[in-house]
């Protein structure tokens, strides 16, 4: 089923759409917002050089840096009396981001996040617990209002308090999840306490997740451990929040919802446009954005698009699930390696869970890079050699897979920091010499 | 009660380790029967027997410390000359590989642990008893 029969148009009139709001943002920002006045000056260009979507490459980019040079209102484009809501980043990495919404952004915010739920087979008459953090992080509030447009039930638990989260869902009977799929999966851990049949208690059928860059291992383990279908969303309150895009139950790619949301991928070193594809950092143009109108906004993301149709019968193009981050890219002794594909190792090694950090140190000149790894029952055995082999075993797959010399680690079973947000799966220690 | 359940811990390698362990045990009243340690480079395995390995079992899973049962049994030191060799060399013409040994104290007597393959190892105790060699049947003594 689709929420908006846009999502299925044919693509000739959704480009024709995208087109003629591309045009109008790129006229509101060139005569409210100062800011990218001066950027267009600069450029030469001006609101009338816009006459097709190719022309989006002649824009100027917008960076995170640009958005915190401004904080906290400057490259709002209305006065404060029509902003109706704030949210804000946690800003562990320096000044928070601060984004703003009228009312009809947040109608948009709304509509997107109706079509997610939607995609993931979600009605009126579900019940839907939603573990995300209720407050400054769009999580929490998105999923809210986007369960809430399609008439589901729903329960507002946060972040936090695992115990009482699972009595809540067991009790009310919930049938779709939203939460970060660490938490699910955190989640997962605690509830398989109660013994093996632990799955009859529950009655969850979907699930929606996000937040956080997810290997297909991890996707399995979750959906798996909770017996559901595993729906991914992405979205980032820079552009929105949670509700950019969505994959539907077709495939593992996610549907942008570029009606509202212009995608592009670059190259990002030298900012050259790829081709459909080609992985590259993702750059995003919302296209009805009110508050806070981005134009070409760098993400930071690493993923590619494709046009091909979906079997769903939705048209809009399809992303893949973030392969990593631009600046998450590590290089080890000359290497390019993404932390994805270590975990993706990791999650073809029989009997490891995917918990796992990676530490990247300095050893004299050269770089160490240690990874992690908890020990759970499957791997617990009384014997040395058997676990040792483990070890080797992880460790010849990412020297034959990645070209990279790794030493695994062995630790306890959750004694790897799990944060109810984002996990903390890479540490960086040369960035802090 | 020939079998005793022993306790295999997972340790990392980092200081304190062990007595976090033996401290949640004794603070919890168990007390240790034996105990064996074996490393590697950075990781190691805690055999450990104590009086209610079940008990002590729920307490380092609440932990978060790593562990497996595994099935033992001890044999009954005879205060003679060759004894260990006794037991060593029948499993040995019987074809029973020992996994590993070592020894535990009772306030009577003391003992060896063996471990064997868990497929062999009611056949070994029943062999070992066929032999006139005392199983160990209660280590709480």
């Amino acid at each position: 089923m689709v929420y908006n029969e846009i999502e299925s148009a044919k693509r000739e009139e959704l480009e024709e759409l995208e087109l003629k709001r591309l045009q109008s943002t790129v006229e509101r920002v060139y005569s409210l917002s100062t800011f990218y006045k001066e950027k267009f000056d600069e450029l030469g260009i001006t609101p009338k050089d816009i006459t097709s979507l190719e022309d989006i490459k002649k824009l100027p980019f917008t960076t995170k840096k640009d958005l915190r040079a401004h904080y906290p209102f400057g490259l709002f484009t209305v006065p404060m009396s029509e902003v109706a809501r704030i949210h804000s980043s946690s800003g562990t990495t320096g000044k928070p981001t601060v984004v703003g919404y009228t009312k009809s952004d947040m109608d948009v915010w709304d509509e997107v996040m109706a079509r997610v739920f939607t995609l993931a087979g979600a009605t009126s008459k579900d019940i839907v617990h939603n573990a995300y953090g209720y407050g400054l992080f769009t999580g929490g509030l998105g999923f809210h209002n986007g369960a809430e447009k399609i008439g589901a039930a729903i329960v507002p638990a946060s972040a936090g308090m695992t115990d009482r989260q699972l009595m809540l869902m067991r009790d009310f009977g919930a049938s779709i999840l939203a939460s970060t799929p660490t938490f699910a999966l955190h989640m997962a851990e605690v509830a398989q306490k109660a013994g093996s049949d632990y799955l009859s208690h529950y009655k969850l059928k979907a699930g929606i997740f996000g937040a956080e860059p997810t290997s297909k291992g991890l996707k399995k383990e979750v959906s798996n451990a909770w017996g559901i279908d595993y729906h991914e969303v992405y979205g980032l309150s820079e552009i929105i929040g949670p509700g950019v895009a969505a994959n539907c139950k077709e495939s593992d790619l996610l549907h942008v919802f570029e009606d509202h949301f212009f995608v592009e991928i670059i190259n990002p070193q030298t900012g050259e446009s790829l081709p459909d594809g080609q992985r590259g950092e993702l750059v995003i143009t919302p296209l009805t954005k009110q508050a806070l109108p981005l134009i070409r906004y760098r993400t930071g993301d690493i993923t590619s698009i494709t046009k091909e149709p979906c079997k769903c019968g939705r048209t809009l193009l399809r992303m893949e699930s973030i392969v990593g981050r631009v600046d998450d890219m590590l290089i080890i002794s000359g290497v390019n390696v993404y932390p994805s594909q270590i975990e993706h190792v990791i999650a073809n090694t029989e009997g490891v869970t995917l918990n796992y950090q990676i530490i990247v140190d300095k050893h004299g000149h050269l770089d160490k890079l240690e990874i992690h790894i908890e020990v759970s029952d499957e791997i617990m055995t009384d014997s040395l050699g058997q676990m040792g082999a483990l070890k080797k075993e992880i460790q010849h797959a990412l020297l034959n897979n990645l070209y990279i010399n790794a030493h695994v680690v062995l630790v306890q079973p959750r004694s790897i920091e799990r944060s109810m947000g984002k996990a903390v799966r890479i540490i960086d220690k040369r960035k802090e010499q | 009660m020939s079998k005793i359940q022993q306790l295999s811990i997972f340790l990392e390698n980092r200081p304190g380790q062990l007595t976090d362990i033996t401290t949640l045990l004794s603070q919890n009243q168990l007390s240790i029967k034996s105990i064996n340690l074996i490393d590697s480079s950075d990781y190691g395995i805690l055999r450990v027997i104590v009086d209610d390995s079940q008990k002590a079992k729920e307490i380092l899973d609440d932990a978060g410390i790593s562990l497996k049962i595994v099935e033992v049994f001890a044999v009954e030191i005879d205060n003679h000359l060759g004894s260990f060799n006794e037991v060593a060399s029948l499993l040995s013409t019987h074809g029973i590989n020992i996994q590993y040994t070592y020894t535990i104290n009772t306030t009577q007597n003391g003992a060896f642990i063996f471990k064997v393959e868990p497929t062999l190892l009611d056949k070994t105790i029943e062999l070992l008893k066929q032999n006139g060699i005392k199983i160990l049947e209660d280590i709480r003594s």
